[in-house]
């Protein structure tokens, strides 16, 4: 899952995350960071679900910090696309695959916005949003 | 591969016509064959079955279609051609010409290229073309600039060199940086494998003696009816790796099997979708129609090393079926394994054309003249060596110690009038390198002694290195000089981007 954590003035100097990965055991992953006295904007991937992925978010709540979603990382245009395969081995994280009829398919869960997909691709059916 | 016994002529191509155009043909896909063949043995199989379809979908370079624009008036012998900015050959008549697939455009660059006009004009979309001509009596007009449709073109010949090989090396990276290559983007240390061809369902694979392939046979060309017109360049048959020329109307073609595409950081191409029916004429051919891609074998290359394709050395050999398993191990580690061509497509266009036959909509065809199984493929041969590192590099080298001081070094740079300073331990191994600019800045922040200052992962070099191939590596770490080491990293020369291009001047202008 990945998602956009916003710092309010009042809590941007607090190990906030820090605090989170160590009580609940998650490596949370940083993959773009704004930070500065006033805000700070941290994008991350946390490898959880369910439960877990609930408990993490509700942490950040509680400490002021705004968990977003990102609810569409890449788009995968599906007219254009034709399931070659030239994206799925390239990925770090195995989130592009074929379904059993060798359709291509994505699993946002694990896409850590790497974008070595969208160059991958001849006809350019992965765009970033 | 036809045992005995197994040769023995079961119907003929008239006959299964007869068949189609009743109505009455059975048509199987190659999937579809491998079951049965499976489930019901190789001579029921032959008995029952009239027609196998095969089909691939991939990147097939040697692609491209010839063009006929009709005349304008007054008239123009167009010398140079452009179709949405990208050049079209016309070194034939007035207004014929050649866009290739791989072309790029000339304002776009890898974005746009051959392959993407072809699509465009397949789709029915505007093409921009443009002309110049030095003008003739004959041909006055000298300038052309309007937009065309296909439907605007007397003639539009899909006409493919090359295209469908009958299987292809799989590719991986041995080195430390990512590649991107025609197949594809290849993560550094064996980081990823691509492959590329249908496997089981591949023309060539499902008649590998070529019995009933060759000039004259009718095949699914982009959506539309083509033929083969011979054996396509680069045809190997002897080592497995045959290929075919085609020819057919693009007119007829969709673009849903003709797709421009561009690899990043490598160039243009177009995506090719072909099918072949390949009529079970015997028991022999039944079975290489079963064939499945357990049985096809490719090895698979190390992109990492700069030479012509097939001396780059093979990491392992592989089944289709290993590559499309997902992972295939090198190493002790299981490295992820993905096609460039869609498996997806070339199913669907075997359906397709079972769907065609089934309809009576398409009568196979005997050839003419069968595919060639004898040739060979030569590499080019080149007069004029390629210039390696040892002939050009320095011997003379000047090295330095790491506790010699920046102030003598400066010195001895200046009075030599050399950039780069290797340097060296006692055994004259390497250990870094310094630049007279490293040497300067040193001397200005007070800097005493040169391991403070010396760069200490350096780029190098061998001596048998192709100088193109160093020149490429200068270029994108962005330095002016490497040293030339041996196996045991001693310092035995130097090589600097002055150097290449001193001794090249006269040979060669540009690297
Ligand atoms: S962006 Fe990166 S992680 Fe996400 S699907 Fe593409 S390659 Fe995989
Ligand atoms: S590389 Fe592009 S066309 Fe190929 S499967 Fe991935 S998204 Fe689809």
């Amino acid at each position: 899952m990945i998602v956009r954590l916003t710092y309010s003035p009042e809590v941007v100097e607090k190990p906030v995350l820090a605090e989170i990965i160590l009580k609940t055991g998650v490596p949370i992953n940083i993959l773009e960071a704004k930070v500065n006295a006033q805000k700070g904007e941290l994008v991350v991937s946390i490898p959880a679900k369910e439960k877990t992925l609930e408990q993490i978010l509700r942490f950040f709540k509680e400490a002021g910090v705004t968990a977003q979603k990102f609810t569409q990382i890449l788009q995968i245009d599906f007219n254009k696309c034709t399931s070659c395969g030239a994206c799925i081995s390239p990925c770090p994280t195995r989130a592009l695959r074929f379904t059993p009829d060798w359709t291509l398919e994505f699993d946002e869960e694990k896409c850590v916005a790497c974008r070595t997909c969208v160059n991958a691709c001849p006809v350019k059916a992965i765009t970033v949003p | 591969m036809s045992e005995n016994g197994r040769t023995e002529t079961i119907r003929s191509i008239d006959e299964i016509n007869e068949k189609i155009r009743k109505g009455d043909a059975v048509v199987l896909t190659a999937e579809e064959m491998i079951k049965l063949v499976e489930s019901s043995g190789v001579e029921v199989a032959a008995k029952e079955v009239d027609v196998v379809t095969s089909g691939t979908f991939g990147a097939m370079c040697s692609s491209g279609v010839f063009l006929n624009f009709g005349h304008s008036d007054p008239p123009i012998k167009m010398t140079q051609c452009w179709l949405n900015d990208v050049p079209v050959y016309k070194g034939i008549a007035a207004v014929d010409g050649y866009l290739g697939a791989t072309v790029l455009s000339e304002t776009l660059g890898f974005e746009y290229g051959g392959g993407h006009v072809i699509e465009d004009l397949v789709s029915g979309k505007e093409v921009e073309l443009r002309a110049e001509s030095y003008g003739t009596d004959c041909y006055p007009r000298r300038h052309i600039e309007t937009t065309i449709t296909i439907d605007d073109l007397n003639q539009a010949v899909l006409l493919n060199p090359r295209n469908c090989y009958q299987r292809y090396d799989a590719a991986t990276n041995s080195t430390d940086r990512v590649l991107y290559t025609y197949m594809g983007t290849l993560l550094p240390n064996y980081g990823n494998i691509t492959f590329s061809g249908a496997g089981q369902l591949n023309p060539l694979c499902k008649d590998p003696n070529y019995e009933t392939l060759g000039i004259g046979t009718r095949i699914f060309l982009g959506g539309g009816i083509g033929y083969i017109i011979g054996e396509g360049t680069q045809h190997n048959p002897s080592a497995g790796f045959g290929t075919l020329m085609v020819k057919g109307d693009l007119k007829q073609m969709s673009s849903r099997y003709l797709r421009g595409s561009s690899f990043y950081r490598y160039g243009v191409s177009l995506y090719v979708g072909v099918g072949i029916p390949i009529p079970i004429l015997n028991e022999g051919i039944a079975l290489t129609t079963a064939a499945k891609d357990e049985d096809i074998f490719v090895s698979v290359k190390d992109y990492g090393v700069p030479s012509r394709p097939d001396l780059r050395p093979s990491i392992k050999k592989v089944s289709y079926a290993d590559l499309r398993s997902g992972k295939v191990e090198i190493k002790d580690k299981d490295v992820p394994s993905s096609p460039l061509s869609s498996y997806k497509m070339a199913i669907e266009i075997s359906e397709v054309l079972k769907e065609w036959i089934q309809e009576g909509r398409f009568l196979l065809t005997a050839p003419v003249e069968k595919l060639s199984k004898q040739s060979v493929v030569k590499p080019l041969k080149i007069m004029k060596k390629e210039p390696k590192v040892s002939e050009i590099m320095r011997t003379n080298v000047i090295t330095a110690y790491p506790d010699d001081l920046v102030k003598e070094v400066a010195k001895k740079l200046v009075e030599k009038g050399i950039d780069h300073l290797p340097v060296v331990d006692d055994a004259r191994k390497l250990v870094g390198i310094v630049t007279s600019w490293d040497l300067a800045r040193a001397l200005a922040i007070d800097k005493k002694r040169l391991e403070e200052i010396m760069t200490k992962k350096v780029i190098t070099v061998f001596q048998n290195e192709s100088i193109d191939v160093v020149a490429r590596k200068m270029a994108r770490h962005n330095i002016s000089g490497v040293p030339v080491v041996d196996k045991e990293n001693h310092v035995i020369g130097i090589l600097t981007t002055d150097d290449i291009s001193k001794k090249l001047v006269g040979g060669r202008t540009t690297i």
